[in-house]
């Protein structure tokens, strides 16, 4: 799980070599890996660590700064919730000076509180609230110029609305499900046949598959003696003999 | 220059108490400011009599340094050039330390070409002793713009002439100092970057230098250090060397001629470690973890010997595991150093080094009762306990649904965390942008854009952990009543907590979300970075439909954990026992080593036996 957001599969050399190395902090490389987000962005592909080295780009070199590909980043980094990767691109976001040089007004300060709203309705799993934002006229400008662009961005946060389900969930009624994922009727019979869960024709039910975070079980917690635990009394013990 | 200078300086002890320091330092500085008052400024050429003054000022400071820190500079210096590591490690950790109790306290250390002459204008050594002067300075004293400037340029010197000398240097220093410096390098950055980051209390000659100062301790220089140091040494190259078990000769062959040294090996690793801390600093705790790829955390390696480093090391980590949300790994980090300090607290009473990680060490309580109040373990109890002793008032509110819960999260972060810095300066190059930062137009201008109050980067973080603690503040209410119930209606349990049901299952939802967490438990991880998701409460639980199922696990009595740690404890003791000398020639040897040892342990007086052993150590070279 961790291994690949250290490393996703699709990463290729050249993005691994500048993630990796010192040549992360050559700001004549951000344009590759603002090349590489916006490949992100069309195929539905996710490297946080990549995008992250590009916010270290623009902590270092404020004159790099630009404030569509930090919103994208942004956006991209809410569908990986909730692992803490919202918060890491905010972390690099040092305050910036009012009067940057940029030829547009920078709509990040606008849609930053937005964004850290949908972040927190997200990690709090409120899933029906964050549809009802997402999709409300305030918001209109973010889902307009940027989450229409970034492709599967809907999907990819159903998807973080599906594994709290998977968790917590052995059994979810079908319009439960429907507010999580903001979909109903045939959308969302489809969504789950795509799932590969079942639905109980007869009460409309959904059977979550069983997977180990919705096995619950008392346990004892015995503890279990390794060999390396007591390495040191048996050699202790040998040198006597 | 000759052996008997130990004795001058090392011997001095026995007569501190004779040195009438107020009447020996009194005489030159009262005389010397008698005669200023009563001269009139004559009329001559200014300049010439500028550089005579410079030099009467000179020598007036060079005749008030005492006797014997003279010769304890001259000794200091001789045991550099012949690279005497005992003596260097002695003249570093009790002879700079005593003459600054001494003499120094209040004041600087006299400047470097002051002192020049004792040693032979020896320009390594002088950068040596200005990198021990500044760090008194920032330490003891207020450093004002020139020390924060200038000690910048002194490290730059020192890691120059380390870096791009021809080949390695043939310079030896204790590793002890070797840490130190990585150590106070990143301390002055950081110190200089919070200082700078203050546009409001500076003079016009400070805001002038600010604007012209260029790359003086720019991330950017700051980094190329700890970057350069770490390839020449090829400190990454070392250990995974060693950690596949290569012979001496292959690693010797691996690592060049930089790395076989071990001042450079030692400044590859501090060096690590230092970017650890730095990119903690700068806020990005993904790339401090990262950094650590190749180091494995634990405490056997031949690094661990820095106490002040190994200390540092497990803080930063912990911290980078709190903030990426991995608990229950910054958990089980804080534990592991805790314990180790425990253990070595009675080997470091050594002053400058054990007030700080004293101090660290109870930072780390603090950060540990947070990550223990996010996710509670009972991994080990008897840290819990110190750490209840030491901030029980903020655990009992943060374990509960209290009100004040944040406020104690708060109290304990900001007490706790690392003295974050912003990678820029303000815009101290464009004088237009400064006024309008010293006098805003007003506040009322653009609230749109940047209206938001300045916010420091401490607070910046702050608020994003605060935001992650107020998404979970239900989970304690949750789990109490969860507790009693084996199994138990969805809309009873909302009713209890008097909560709308949709609301209460979403809550349910997070709670079993934050349950889960990456963790670095099998110990089969690459990189600290790594690690698999497993459950980290006790309680599990489940919804069926509309039905909460609830399973609790308890921990049995660890009954042979308890053997071993005892069984282990007996057999050293009694290693100890036979490893003792007999009683008759012990009873011989006592009173002379008493008699040498207690005199000369003016600082540490607490601790007989550890200058005992400095000592011997240095008669036996």
């Amino acid at each position: 799980m961790a291994a690949s957001w250290i490393t996703p599969p699709t990463r290729t050399e050249l993005i691994e070599g500048l993630v990796s190395g010192v040549d992360r902090y050559n700001p004549s490389n951000v344009s590759i890996l603002e090349d590489y987000l916006y490949h992100q962005i069309r195929s539905e592909e996710y490297d946080c660590l990549a995008n992250l080295a590009i916010l270290k780009l623009y902590q270092f070199n404020p004159e790099l700064y630009n404030p569509d590909v930090v919103i994208n980043i942004l956006i991209k980094s809410l569908t990986s919730t909730p692992l803490p990767d919202f918060n890491l691109c905010i972390s690099l976001l040092d305050e910036r000076p009012i009067n940057s040089t940029l030829d547009e007004p920078d709509p990040l300060p606008a849609l930053l509180p937005i964004l850290k709203n949908l972040h927190n309705l997200l990690y709090r799993c409120r899933f029906p609230a964050f549809w009802q934002y997402y999709n409300s006229r305030e918001l209109e400008t973010l889902r307009d110029n940027y989450t229409v662009e970034c492709a599967g961005f809907e999907n990819a946060i159903r998807s973080v609305a599906i594994r709290a389900v998977k968790a917590t969930f052995t059994r979810i009624t079908f319009e439960r499900l429907g507010l999580y994922l903001n979909l109903e009727g045939g959308s969302l019979e489809l969504y789950i046949k795509e799932l590969g869960w079942i639905r109980d024709s007869s009460n409309g039910v959904i059977t979550v598959p069983p997977n180990p975070d919705n096995q619950i079980e008392a346990t004892v917690v015995q503890e279990n003696i390794k060999l390396p635990q007591i390495a040191k009394i048996i050699a202790h013990s040998a040198l006597k003999v | 220059m000759t052996p008997n200078r130990i004795a001058l300086w090392a011997a001095e002890a026995d007569i501190e108490e004779d040195v009438d320091l107020s009447l020996a330092i009194g005489n030159y500085g009262q005389n010397g400011h008698y005669d200023d008052a009563h001269i009139q400024q004559p009329q001559i050429d200014e300049s010439a009599f500028l550089t005579m003054q410079q030099h009467m000022a000179q020598q007036a400071a060079f005749a008030q340094i005492p006797d014997v820190v003279k010769g304890f500079i001259v000794h200091f210096h001789q045991a550099v050039l012949e690279n005497n590591l005992a003596e260097i490690t002695v003249a570093y950790e009790s002879g700079w330390n005593k003459y600054t109790e001494k003499f120094y306290a209040r004041t600087e250390w006299p400047e470097a070409e002051i002192i020049a002459p004792l040693v032979n204008d020896d320009p390594i050594f002088l950068i040596l002793y200005r990198e021990l002067y500044y760090r008194h300075v920032y330490s003891r004293l207020q450093p004002n713009i020139d020390d924060r400037f200038h000690s910048y340029e002194n490290s730059c010197e020192l890691f120059n002439y380390l870096l791009n000398s021809d080949g390695p240097v043939p310079l030896e220093l204790p590793e002890q100092w070797l840490w130190d410096i990585i150590d106070e390098f990143i301390y002055q950055f950081q110190v200089f970057c919070t200082w700078r980051s203050k546009v409001k209390p500076k003079t016009e000659d400070e805001l002038v230098m600010l604007s012209e100062g260029g790359p003086v301790w720019s991330s950017y220089s700051v980094l190329n250090v700890l970057y350069s140091l770490i390839q020449k040494s090829r400190i990454n190259e070392y250990i995974v060397a060693q950690q596949q078990g290569k012979s001496a000769e292959e690693i010797t062959e691996i690592v060049g001629e930089y790395g076989q040294r071990p001042l450079y090996r030692m400044l590859g690793y501090f060096s690590i470690i230092g970017l650890l801390r730095v990119h903690v600093l700068l806020g990005d705790f993904t790339l401090a973890l990262k950094v650590m790829d190749n180091v494995e955390l634990n405490q056997k390696s031949s690094f661990t010997r820095v106490t002040a480093c190994h200390v540092t090391t497990y803080y930063y980590v912990g911290f980078c595991y709190m903030m990426l949300r991995r608990y229950s790994d910054a958990i089980r980090t804080f534990i592991t150093i805790l314990n180790f300090i425990m253990r070595m607290r009675q080997y470091h009473t050594r002053s400058y080094q054990y007030d700080q990680i004293s101090k660290t060490a109870d930072r780390m309580y603090a950060l540990f009762a947070m990550c223990n109040a996010l996710s509670p373990s009972r991994l080990d109890d008897n840290i819990s306990n110190i750490a209840k002793e030491r901030f029980g008032e903020q655990i009992s509110k943060m374990s509960r649904a209290d009100p004040d819960a944040l406020t104690a999260f708060e109290e304990l972060f900001l007490y706790a965390c690392p003295k974050f810095i912003t990678a820029n300066p303000p815009p101290y190059e464009d004088p237009a942008a400064i006024a309008l930062i010293l006098s805003p137009p007003s506040p009322s201008d653009s609230p749109s854009q940047g209206s938001a109050p300045h916010i420091d980067p401490t607070h910046r973080h702050l608020n994003l952990f605060l935001a992650d603690v107020a998404a979970m503040s239900p989970v304690p209410t949750l789990r109490s009543f969860l507790k009693l119930y084996t199994s138990l209606g969805a809309k009873k349990l909302a009713n209890f907590l008097d909560a709308d049901e949709e609301e209460m299952v979403q809550e349910l939802m997070m709670m079993k979300q934050s349950s889960r967490s990456l963790s670095r438990i099998s110990g089969n991880e690459k990189g600290l970075l790594d690690g698999q998701s497993i459950p980290t409460s006790d309680l599990d639980f489940v919804i069926d439909e509309n039905m909460v199922h609830i399973a609790e696990s308890t921990v049995g009595r660890r009954y042979a954990w308890w053997f071993i740690k005892n069984t282990e404890r007996a057999q050293r003791i009694f290693d100890d026992l036979k490893g003792m000398p007999l009683p008759a020639p012990s009873k011989q040897n006592r009173p002379t080593l008493a008699s040498t040892a207690t005199p000369s342990g003016p600082v540490a007086t607490a601790e007989p036996g550890k200058r005992k052993v400095a000592w011997g150590s240095v008669k036996a070279v």
